[in-house]
């Protein structure tokens, strides 16, 4: 099942600080709560897993991370993210298209998410699956925010969500 | 009022006995499959593809194999070197046991855990590590059926599409000539969704081989046990577990509704692997499971025309269907009838043409088509004939009522032809309708329906008006698997007069163990309380189809009663040298032969049976007991007339059943009490697909509503208050002229809910919905006129 989220917001940053945080993957993947690089591959192509936890179904995603666009004089990027449960209970994708125009001073970000789950968590969570997602595109803007201001970014979801990251690996728990 | 030919006393037919089985099911001491327990008995837990369409790159078991009581993990590999990776289905296709490459559907079996406690077995599952490579699945079966679709049976050889078979059947020239020149023409497309049998007891068995006497016996929750004792031995033959080797037992079963009528790959692999390690193995399925993977009903997308003329005669009809068998035909239809009895959709009426085309194609979804409560298709059937009379009644402006009176087949033109080949055995619609319109008080819903319009709030009245086709089958044209679909009956007469019988079907719930002890108490006289029913164990029992499509009273139950009139016959022979009178000066009543003109003198059967092992006459056979086997002459056509009344709230699109009569002909009644209880629940598995269940698939071949949290299964609380009544004619060639009313409720009552609703729309335009019709739908489509 796939879901499609879009959002507009504005920072108080400049087009070109917001594009190089939006287009570096060891900061863009942080502010992903649950999301963590693992490796490198190559300059486009990085391994990184997600954990997720809807209603029942717990699931770990590993998977390739890849940047489909980063065009820095259109300012405009897509990342694709193609991962598989390492418990065989299904797999996920998301196709994420960012566009930045210089705006009031600052930068206004648009960002629309395709997420496609397929398996357990698609089964037993497809009622919940589009407020998770928008819950966790939520934090990903606060985040991106916080880490632009240099505040910390938080990782996690908060505890009584619907879903919980667990965030492992070199950059989880900075 | 029905009348009892005998006593309460012996609660032969018609007498509202209370249920035998009854005593054992309220005070929890049923025997269902779960509860066997045997010595040294391990347990199977099954691992199942999260893909729709996925290749199997590796199983990984090592973490597996370390839980503790995990004792192995078995994969198609395994058994393919014993050839029982693949089986056939009961519609001669093939489907895998265990996929040695490639995942078909979402939820197939993908390998199994063996372990010495289901807990272990279920750890063990968690612990499997399948890496999949997931393909495109093709989920709608219109786009299965494009000439560039991926060919999804790429394991038969030579197939090039995705097409199972095309059946056909009426005059298509005649028909089509018709429709040319009818003054009008309705026309219709309606998908009957996918739904799921939800019996409360899911699938499971205990597979026990015993290596010393190479002897099989399987316990196993199947309607059908003789059919698979005989697929046991077709499959397993060639590794030794030839057919006298294998006992199947079908214990107390929780609800079969059609849904235990396959083999599925649970069974097989449980039998594999107490083959391979000679212990019992048990394989229960857990709910998600039994909703997920376990044979579907319906899945028809149908397309029907109806063709009259302006004065509301019907003329003929069309119908032209696509049916979504999922990866593998696994239908439980007689092998002659691809699309099951669908052809009964002609209906109730009188007219002689009628064309109807079938395709079916494989998708990327579980496999089945099962017979849900409905004689193999008639649910599609009954919902496509009634829709399409109400669409023609509403576009000549006729009453629906009023339009079905006049095309009904008169009670007179019985037995009647239908366009495509069936004799009806008997019927009378018109006083069925009738009575069901004055029991709802039709005229004044009708008034006061105009009144509400008036200010503009929302009162449907729906007609199903419908004809039923049950007993499978006459054995000229029915079999499965090549087996006659025959069934049988055998009564042991004890000394002292009471008796135990047997037979070739099994109750799921039904009743079995009371009515059929009733229809012999009919015949023999013998208090129905004195006589044990027993079925469903392969090693005791005569052979049979089993019991599904309402063909336990139409089949099994002529056989007791006709067994019990060869034991009648005997008794009359005996009583005559008893009595010292010849056999013609005899008189029977229930339960004793008198002497004509002097009633004084007399034998109780209980006097005669004893008699047949203490003092029978010289010359004939000792012992009081008969077998039959019985082939139907034809089969028997129930009937129905089903009015609902809805309100519909217009806001919120809320519908609230108001009220629904159900007024059934399924002939002479054996057990009213039983009958009642059989439509109520098929009342309620008829509001349920009407206006709750389906299963939703999404364009990955995902189900979305895989456990009962999302599949809406009605309960008490959204059943309405069914009023029921009777109108009876027997059928004239069944030997106490019942007709079997199991399925008529389900199969009857989700057009007359529909219908109603459409009734309630139609000022704003609306012509029809597709089942379920729901609450947001409602609100949809009258959002949609600009009505809200």
């Amino acid at each position: 099942m796939t879901t499609t989220i879009t959002k507009t917001f504005h920072v108080d940053h400049s087009i070109d600080d917001t594009w190089n945080n939006l287009t570096n993957p060891n900061q863009v993947v942080v502010c992903v709560p649950g999301a963590t690089l693992t490796s490198k591959v190559d300059e486009n192509n990085y391994n990184g897993e997600v954990e997720l936890k809807v209603g029942p179904v717990k699931a770990k995603y590993n998977g390739l991370i890849t940047f489909l666009e980063r065009d820095a004089a259109t300012k405009k990027m897509s990342l694709k993210g193609v991962g598989t449960d390492s418990k065989g209970k299904g797999g996920a994708e998301m196709k994420m298209d960012g566009q930045l125009t210089e705006k009031d001073g600052g930068t206004e970000v648009n960002v629309s998410m395709e997420v496609n789950i397929t398996g357990m968590l698609a089964q037993f969570g497809s009622r919940l699956i589009n407020d998770v997602t928008n819950q966790v595109f939520d934090q990903f803007v606060n985040n991106f925010k916080n880490q632009l201001a240099g505040k910390e970014v938080n990782t996690t979801l908060n505890a009584g969500s619907l879903m919980g990251g667990v965030v492992k690996g070199i950059f989880g728990k900075k | 009022m029905i009348q009892c030919k005998t006593s309460k006393a012996i609660s032969g037919m018609g007498h509202s006995m209370k249920r035998k089985e009854d005593a054992r099911f309220l005070q929890g001491k049923g025997h269902y499959v779960d509860d066997i327990k045997l010595p040294g008995m391990l347990y199977m837990d099954i691992v199942r593809s999260p893909y729709a369409y996925a290749k199997i790159k590796s199983i990984n078991s090592e973490e597996a194999m370390k839980v503790p009581g995990v004792v192995a993990v078995v994969t198609g590999r395994d058994l393919e070197k014993y050839n029982l990776h693949w089986m056939p289905t009961l519609m001669s296709d093939t489907q895998m046991v265990l996929p040695t490459d490639t995942v078909m559907y979402q939820a197939q079996e993908v390998c199994a855990v063996i372990a010495t406690s289901r807990y272990a077995a279920r750890d063990g599952r968690e612990a499997v590590r399948v890496e999949y490579e997931p393909m495109k699945p093709v989920i709608d079966p219109y786009k299965a059926m494009d000439a560039n679709a991926p060919v999804l049976r790429s394991d038969k050889e030579g197939k090039k599409d995705n097409h199972i078979w095309n059946w056909k059947v009426g005059n298509k020239e005649k028909t089509d000539k018709v429709f040319d020149t009818a003054e009008v023409v309705v026309k219709q497309h309606m998908h009957i969704p996918r739904i799921h049998v939800a019996s409360i007891e899911t699938c499971g068995c205990v597979a026990d081989y015993d290596k010393v006497n190479n002897h099989l016996t399987m316990y196993m929750t199947t309607q059908a046990p003789h059919a698979i004792r005989t697929v046991i031995a077709l499959v397993a033959g060639h590794v030794g577990l030839t057919e006298e080797k294998v006992r199947v037992v079908s214990p107390d079963i929780g609800g079969g509704f059609g849904g235990k009528v396959p083999v599925y790959p649970g069974y097989v692999i449980a039998i594999a692997v107490s083959f391979l390690v000679g212990k019992p193995v048990k394989w229960i399925e857990d709910r998600s499971e039994n909703l997920q993977a376990d044979s579907f009903a319906r899945d028809y997308h149908i397309t029907v025309e109806m063709a009259g003329t302006k004065a509301g005669k019907i003329q003929a009809t069309r119908f032209k269907v696509l049916a979504d068998h999922g990866y593998t035909d696994a239908s439980a239809n007689p092998s002659k009838f691809n699309t099951g009895l669908f052809s009964i959709a002609t209906g109730s009426y009188d007219y002689d043409t009628s064309y109807m085309e079938a395709d079916a194609v494989y998708t990327n979804k579980p496999p089945g088509g099962v017979a849900y409560r409905c004689s193999f298709r008639v649910t599609e059937a009954v919902h496509a004939i009634e829709r399409i009379t109400d669409r023609f009644a509403f576009e000549i402006g006729k009453d629906p009522a009023q339009l079905r009176m006049d095309n009904f087949i008169k009670k007179e033109d019985f037995p009647w032809k239908s366009p495509t080949g069936w004799i009806y055995d008997s019927g009378d619609y018109h006083a069925g309708l009738k009575k069901a319109m004055e029991a709802i008080g039709y005229d004044e819903l009708r008034k006061e329906q105009a009144e509400k319009r008036k200010k503009g709030e929302l009162m449907g009245i729906g007609i199903s008006t419908f004809t039923e086709i049950v007993g499978a089958g006459p054995s000229k044209d029915f079999d499965i698997l090549g087996i006659k679909m025959f069934d049988s009956a055998e009564i042991r007469v004890h000394p002292t007069g009471k008796a135990i019988a047997r037979f070739g079907t099994k109750s799921q719930g039904q009743g079995h163990e009371t009515t059929y002890a009733q229809i012999i108490a009919e015949e023999l006289g013998i208090p129905a309380e004195n006589i044990q029913i027993e079925e469903g164990d392969t090693d005791t029992a005569p052979y049979g189809l089993g019991t599904y499509a309402s063909r336990s009273t139409p089949t099994a139950g002529a056989a007791a009663s006709i067994a019990a009139r060869k034991l009648r016959d005997k008794a009359r022979k005996i009583a005559a040298y008893l009595l010292e009178v010849s056999e013609d000066d005899l008189e029977w009543e229930p339960g004793k032969f008198s002497v004509k003109g002097a009633p004084e003198k007399s034998k109780t059967i209980q006097e005669i049976v004893f008699a047949a092992y203490t003092n029978h006459p010289q010359g004939m056979e000792a012992g009081f007991e008969a077998t039959h086997y019985y082939d139907p002459p034809n089969l028997t056509f129930p009937s129905g007339a089903y009015i609902c009344v809805v309100d519909i709230d217009k806001e919120t699109g809320a519908i609230n059943v108001r009220r629904f009569v159900a007024i059934d002909d399924c002939g002479h009644i054996i057990n009213p009490m039983i009958v009642q209880g059989q439509v109520h629940g098929g009342l309620t598995q008829g509001i349920a697909p009407a206006m709750y269940e389906e299963l939703i698939y999404d364009e990955d071949g995902n189900i979305l509503n895989g456990t009962f949290m999302d599949y809406l299964v009605p309960t008490a609380v959204e059943s309405p208050h069914w009023e029921t009544g009777h109108v009876v004619t027997p059928s004239p060639h069944h030997p106490i002229g019942a007709k079997g009313v199991g399925e008529s409720p389900t199969v009857g009552s989700p057009p007359a809910i529909v219908n109603a609703i459409v009734d309630a729309l139609s000022p704003y335009g609306i012509t029809h919905m597709d089942i379920p019709v729901t609450p947001y739908k409602v609100w949809k489509a009258l959002k949609d006129k600009g009505a809200i």
